[in-house]
């Protein structure tokens, strides 16, 4: 059953008599999944290209928003009928939908809209079972449908382009008017033959991309008849593949170029490109050369060593050979071409790099001046410095963390939490901004640049937090109080000192900042050096570059500071090194625009951030002007690691070999959970709302208090459960020093104990009826559950850390006794794994039990201890995850639509 | 996917309820065959193939026994048995023994989409058991229908009535033949043949259709297919661990087509769209690892998994690794760009480095920034490469890329090891 279309289609029905209908100026068009991830960079340009053809679209949910284009607004509707309701008047719907709702997209825009004459579906991979249905929809309604899996259709002579991405993201430069009729089985190649007849001076009339499904709807027999009927189109180019018989019956009455491509694919057992592209022995490339060959009346492709075409036209088998056929098969008619050749398809090299190896010459291509606009932006990229990243949702998305699920790694920037635990919390720290690890000397310079910021003495964001303290709250408040004290005003000079620095200096191909003897006698003439020194003079900017010295640590910023200062016979601010020690870490992967300028002159406020909350963790009875946990600011940054800062400020001393390590794999563990996580969620969710779109807006320092505020008693607070657990059974133990494999506990007799004490308040808390009794912290896992005897991968790679390294653990021990007894005693029907949280308590343990043993601190204390180690480790992610997302998100992009909410009564 | 033989036929086609003969699998015993002939009076031994694989009677790939010593004899025979057809060998793995259906006639039954109708479209013969393609037209009823209201009996009565079939036929086959349209829509398929079915008399002048052959493809983009819940390995024969690992990576935006051409190829084209798929594997030729579409804009983190994946499987064997496509349309240049070069340096990190010649013809959006990106990447990673703007011919980029595989092979290789500071070793 179908509609009676134009006259010559009798079987079935077509709408369109001639190319100039199928893209014209009173085509009015509706988009269907217009926000979705590909229309949204596509439609715009469409629309703008045609002069605003498109007055409406549609997106589940968005009924009332719009999308700005600069041609003006486009109206969202959360569907078709509701955009006819309101009176919006289309003939035309293009289809962006996915393919499981490609079929009743089409179903419902018939149903809804009377006046539609056309739909363009451009999805992928729409299933041939719907196809099927599409096309009799079609056929019963008298509607004329095109693709799927097409690019649309463009006009050139009515500029209008609608559906896909017709000479992509700047239509003007492929589509030029002319006097041919491209039809493409391939989206990609309608665009590149438009080029390619442009080089022999040949524009087009209407572009059909028509796609290569099994079905394609809108197919040859009919595009030829409307090719005919047009009198704009002197002349036509088909590209076809391999598969199906559209071609076979078609007669032509103008020339016509045909480029039939694979040959290849009769060796296909399944389709690979086009879906439709897979051919039995009638209907293969060869047979299609043949049908082609004989409508044409030659005997042999047209190639340029033996040009064989008539004045009805050519066969090639290559897209290079379209314009110079076209050219030959037009001469035969005594017709020119449209315009002037616009460039060539000769070889171009855009870039090269032999990396000096000496080549042939036919392999080493001159570099040539690219084609406008192509030229400008090449030479732009000298202007350009570091990564630029497309913007994005970033919503629950990251740049930075990935969690596998199977094996419940995190990886920071490419890099497993259990390998960040092999490296200093420092590393760490600097890793997650410049997304590598710093080299011996650019670590040295780390620990000055975070240990002269972290005696907060007579700073106000100490006295907020220990009023924050006094009043009762958790760390993270305690610490958020003191972060949100270091405002963007605190860091203006540092980051302004850090963009300058990599302005004056992006043009001078430093492979190395740390090596010496660089010139930079220009650099110290340029006037926006000034803006670098100061009159005064500073303390602490003086101790840092003593401290860089007393280390042996290199920085080329560092000397060209100080060349500056004795130029101008003035001082360097701590902030200005900061600046330095910040441009230097960051300066390679920012060549190698692995990192963005942004994250560059933000690092220093991401630092003061650092030091800040390591400096905040101890009250101010523990510091003074001058003095940190009793240690010289001067000391501490001329010879302690960050690692032992944050160790110190947390505990009071600095800590012994074993202490640090214990204290650093544990921060290296802690990092991250990925972008899922409540932490992650809180610092995402401020950035995004600053709006990263104006990136230089985004408070960083609030980033970290979204992460603080988005930990608490259930997350992060949690680790002390476990230590509890541990207290509990060691409390009364005489436990001396659990670093000691001579402990001369019975631990096996100890776990055996508490499992049959466990085992009988289980049985009789479940007698009871209370199904939520309480479980034994740190012991089994969703995921690593199901053997006999189970692991969980990242216990067993910390346990050999630890083992490697000689160093024992009775905490740890005690849990591996723990759950052979829980299996023996029929409390777990298997053997449980030791999961990854208890290595983190029972590090944790291990450092405080001697001053818990002697009555040195609290419980409450050692609560508090596990909350801030844990807001130390996260800290590390936290970064990563606030300068993705300053780099990456658009804004409020976390926030869940309406339509994804629910309201619980 | 294709399914070929009473194996998976049968149980596919007890789904609607259509008769077919008896089978057994290759785990059937001698008591079990011996019953099968008792009852039937003579079993067909066919090689199992996994895949669609046709032509196979004709290649005497086709057991006969009526008794159980000849019918181990042929399973013997044609349990390894290999068969070249269409350009592709297959092993068989197993064989199925099916009972004789004794029938006087024998009809040749298929329903596909044809692209002359642009409708599904029904074959149908009386003179079935034969190549289909050796039939003059008038003995063959080709009909297309409505999908809308599906394969109904009418559509066989005319098929039937059209060539002369004997009308004892009609009424049996109007009863059953229209079953299979469920088969074929609602199970995602885009190919259905049953040949032959044999009408089976019950003695008294009724006749059943027997279906004694089956074959099918199904369409990969429809998750219908799904609901069969066939086993994953069915087809696995015709699918490389390398084309299934990416197969994996399906989903509607970004295509993630492969296809291996040379084992032992030096070229690694990393091909964006369908045209440019077709062109360049056609002039790479042998040379050529794979053959890939990578096009359909994309994103990201598919791309990157898309080339940690190829470069796992071909990086090692390659010479040059080649990234070619037209002027992209909607394909962010700058995303593919980045996310095939940072996977270049994760695959470096991973496996360490190796001697590799990168050549780029490439155009659409972003173009600049994505080149730039790459060319920073091989900067840093020490490999050379050129890059070629969208107005260069393609074809002659691809002859470009392929005198730099001409090169690498004859001592170009060890040349850019030594450059790259790798040993023999690494370069090998």
């Amino acid at each position: 059953m179908h509609q009676s279309g134009i006259a010559p289609f009798r079987k079935y029905f077509v709408g369109i008599n001639s190319l100039a209908e199928l893209a014209t100026k009173k085509d009015r068009v509706c988009v269907l999944n217009i926000t979705g991830g590909e229309s949204r960079t596509v439609t715009p340009v469409s629309h703008i290209y045609s002069g605003g053809n498109i007055v409406c679209g549609t997106a589940p949910g968005r009924s009332g928003s719009a999308m700005k284009t600069a041609a003006g607004d486009i109206p969202v509707f959360d569907n078709m009928a509701e955009a006819v309701n309101a009176g919006v008047k289309f003939n035309v719907v293009v289809v962006y939908l996915p393919p499981s709702g490609v079929r009743d997209g089409v179903i419902e825009a018939i149903r809804v809209n009377p006046d539609l004459e056309k739909i363009v579906i451009l999805t992928e991979k729409v299933p041939v079972r719907d196809a099927r249905i599409i096309r009799a929809m079609g056929q019963l309604h008298g509607v004329d449908i095109f693709g799927a899996n097409c690019l649309g259709i463009a006009d050139a002579h009515n500029h209008i382009r609608i559906g896909g991405a017709l000479g992509g993201s700047a239509p003007e430069e492929s589509l030029l008017p002319g006097s041919v009729a491209i039809y493409s089985n391939s989206g990609n190649f309608t665009t590149t033959i438009a080029v390619y007849l442009a080089t022999a001076g040949w524009g087009s009339t209407v572009s059909l991309s028509s796609g290569k499904d099994i079905y394609i709807h809108y197919a040859a027999p009919e595009w030829a008849h409307a090719f005919h009927m047009d009198d704009r189109s002197k002349a036509a180019v088909m590209y076809v593949e391999p598969g199906g018989y559209y071609e076979h019956d078609l007669t032509f009455e103008k020339p016509v170029v045909a480029c039939v491509v694979g040959r290849w694919k009769a060796k296909l057992t399944k389709a690979c490109g086009h879906a439709g592209a897979i051919a039995g022995s009638g209907d293969n490339a060869f047979a299609k050369e043949e049908w082609f060959m004989k409508k044409f009346g030659v005997d042999a492709l047209f190639t340029p060593d033996n040009p064989v075409c008539t004045e009805k036209g050519a066969v090639v088998t290559n897209i290079a050979h379209i314009p110079a056929a076209l050219t030959a098969v037009m001469a035969k008619r005594g017709l020119k071409p449209d315009f002037a050749p616009v460039g060539d398809l000769s070889m171009k090299c855009w870039f090269s790099n032999t990396q000096g190896i000496e080549l042939p010459k036919p392999l080493n291509p001159p570099v040539v001046k690219a084609m406008a606009p192509y030229d400008e932006q090449i030479g732009s990229l000298g202007e350009q410095v570091g990564a630029v990243f497309a913007r994005q949702s970033m919503k629950d998305a990251s740049g930075a963390s990935m969690m596998d699920s199977k094996t419940q790694v995190t990886r920071v920037h490419g890099v497993a939490v259990l390998d960040s635990s092999t490296h200093a919390f420092e590393e760490n720290l600097v890793q997650s901004l410049i997304r590598e690890y710093p080299d011996a000397n650019g670590i040295k310079l780390a620990n000055v640049a975070l240990n002269a910021f972290v005696n907060r003495a007579g700073h106000i964001g100490l006295a907020a937090a220990d009023a924050a303290r006094e009043s009762g709250n958790a760390p993270n408040t305690v610490l958020a109080a003191a972060v949100a004290m270091v405002g963007p005003k605190d860091v203006e000079f540092s980051r302004h000192a850090a963009a300058t620095l990599v302005n004056l200096f992006k043009k001078v191909h430093i492979d190395d900042p740390a090596a010496s003897g660089v010139d930079f006698s220009a650099q110290l003439g340029a006037a926006e050096a000034d803006a670098l020194v100061s009159s005064a003079a500073c303390e602490r900017g003086a101790a840092m570059l003593a401290a860089i010295k007393a280390r042996g640590a290199k920085s080329m910023f560092v000397d060209f500071l100080e060349a500056l200062a004795q130029k101008t016979g003035k001082h360097l601010r701590g902030q200005v090194v900061l600046a330095a020690i910040a441009t230097h870490l960051g300066w390679k992967p920012l060549m190698r625009k692995r990192l963005s300028a942004l994250t560059v002159s933000n690092m220093p406020w991401h630092f003061r951030v650092f030091s800040t909350l390591i400096g905040s963790a101890a009250g101010s009875a523990q510091q003074s002007t001058g003095k940190f946990c009793n240690v010289a600011d001067a000391e501490l940054m001329k010879s302690y690691s960050f690692t032992e800062t944050a160790y110190m400020a947390l505990f009071g001393n600095r800590p012994d070999a074993d202490a640090l390590y214990g204290f650093s794999v544990l921060l290296g563990l802690i990092t991250s959970n990925g972008p899922g996580t409540i932490s992650a969620q809180g610092a995402k969710g401020a950035v995004s709302a600053d709006g990263p779109e104006a990136p230089e807006r985004v408070q960083i320092n609030k980033g970290y208090i979204g992460f603080l505020t988005h930990t608490g008693f259930a997350h992060g607070g949690n680790g002390f459960e476990a230590i509890a657990f541990l207290l509990d059974r060691f409390r009364d133990s005489g436990l001396k020093d659990p670093g000691s494999e001579s402990h001369g506990l019975d631990l096996a007799a100890m776990a055996t104990a508490y499992a049959k004490q466990y085992k009988g308040y289980k049985s009789k808390a479940k007698a009871e009826g209370n199904i939520s009794y309480e479980k034994i912290p740190c012991v089994n896992h969703p995921v690593f559950k199901d053997k006999d005897v189970n692991y969980d991968p990242r216990e067993v790679f910390v346990n050999d850390l630890f083992r490697k390294r000689g160093s024992y653990n009775v905490f740890h021990d005690f849990y591996h006794n723990l759950v052979q007894a829980l299996y023996k005693t029929g409390v777990s029907k298997n053997v449980y794994c030791v999961n990854v949280d208890a290595v983190i308590a029972v590090i944790l343990l291990k450092m405080l039990w001697k001053p818990y043993a002697e009555g040195k601190i609290s419980d409450a204390t050692m609560e508090a201890a596990a909350f801030t180690t844990f807001l130390f480790g996260r800290m590390i992610g936290s970064a990563a995850e606030i300068d993705d997302h300053t780099n990456r998100g658009r804004n409020m992009d976390t926030r869940t639509p309406a339509s994804a909410c629910a309201y619980v009564s | 996917m294709n399914i070929t033989g009473m194996l998976y036929g049968s149980k596919l086609l007890k789904l609607v309820d259509f008769p077919t003969s008896k089978v057994l699998g290759p785990e059937a015993d001698e008591h079990q065959i011996k019953d099968m002939i008792a009852e039937c009076g003579e079993v067909f031994v066919k090689p199992i193939f996994k895949g669609g694989v046709g032509k196979k009677g004709k290649s005497g790939l086709l057991g006969r026994a009526k008794d159980v010593g000849t019918a181990m004899k042929e399973k013997e025979r044609l349990y390894f048995a290999e068969h070249f057809h269409n350009n592709t060998k297959a092993k068989a793995e197993g064989v199925t023994f099916e009972g004789a259906v004794p029938a006087e006639y024998e009809i040749y039954f298929s329903l596909s989409d044809s692209t002359e109708f642009r409708a599904p479209t029904v074959t149908l013969t009386h003179h079935g058991g034969m190549d289909i393609e050796e039939l003059p037209a008038d003995k063959l009823a080709r009909i297309p229908f409505d999908p809308l209201t599906g394969l109904k009996g009418f559509v066989i009565s005319n098929g039937l009535k059209k060539i002369g079939a004997p009308a004892e036929l009609i009424s049996p086959l109007v009863q059953h033949l229209p079953k299979l349209w469920d088969l074929y829509h609602f199970y995602g398929m885009t190919m259905l043949e049953l040949n032959p079915i044999r009408m089976r008399s019950d003695g008294k002048g009724r006749l059943t259709p027997v279906a004694c052959d089956f074959k099918c493809s199904f369409d990969n983009d429809d998750p219908n297919v799904a609901r069969l819940g066939l086993p994953d390995d069915l087809d696995t024969s015709s699918y490389s661990n390398f084309e299934l690992e990416v197969n994996e990576l399906r989903t509607y935006q970004g295509q993630s087509d492969v296809f291996v051409i040379n084992e032992k190829g030096t070229i690694t084209a990393m091909t964006f769209g369908g045209g440019a798929n077709a062109l360049v594997t056609e002039l790479l030729g042998d040379a050529a690892t794979i053959s890939s579409d990578f096009g359909g804009n994309p994103p990201y983190a598919k791309m990157h998994d898309i080339s940690r994946i190829v470069y796992k499987y071909w990086l090692n064997q390659s010479n040059v690794l080649f990234i070619i496509g037209g002027k992209a349309n909607n394909t962010d240049i700058f995303e593919t760009f980045r996310a095939m070069s940072d996977a270049l340096r994760d695959h470096f990190n991973a496996y360490g480095p190796q001697p590799l010649y990168v050549v780029v013809g490439r155009g659409g959006p972003n173009l600049i920034r994505g080149m730039s990106y790459m060319k920073d990447t091989l900067d840093s990673l020490g490999i050379p490469y050129q890059m070629f703007g969208f107005d260069s011919a393609m074809s002659e980029v691809v002859n470009f890329a392929q005198a730099v595989d001409a090169w690498m092979k004859n001592g170009g290789r060890e040349i850019v090891a030594k450059q790259m500071g790798l040993s023999v070793q690494q370069a090998a």
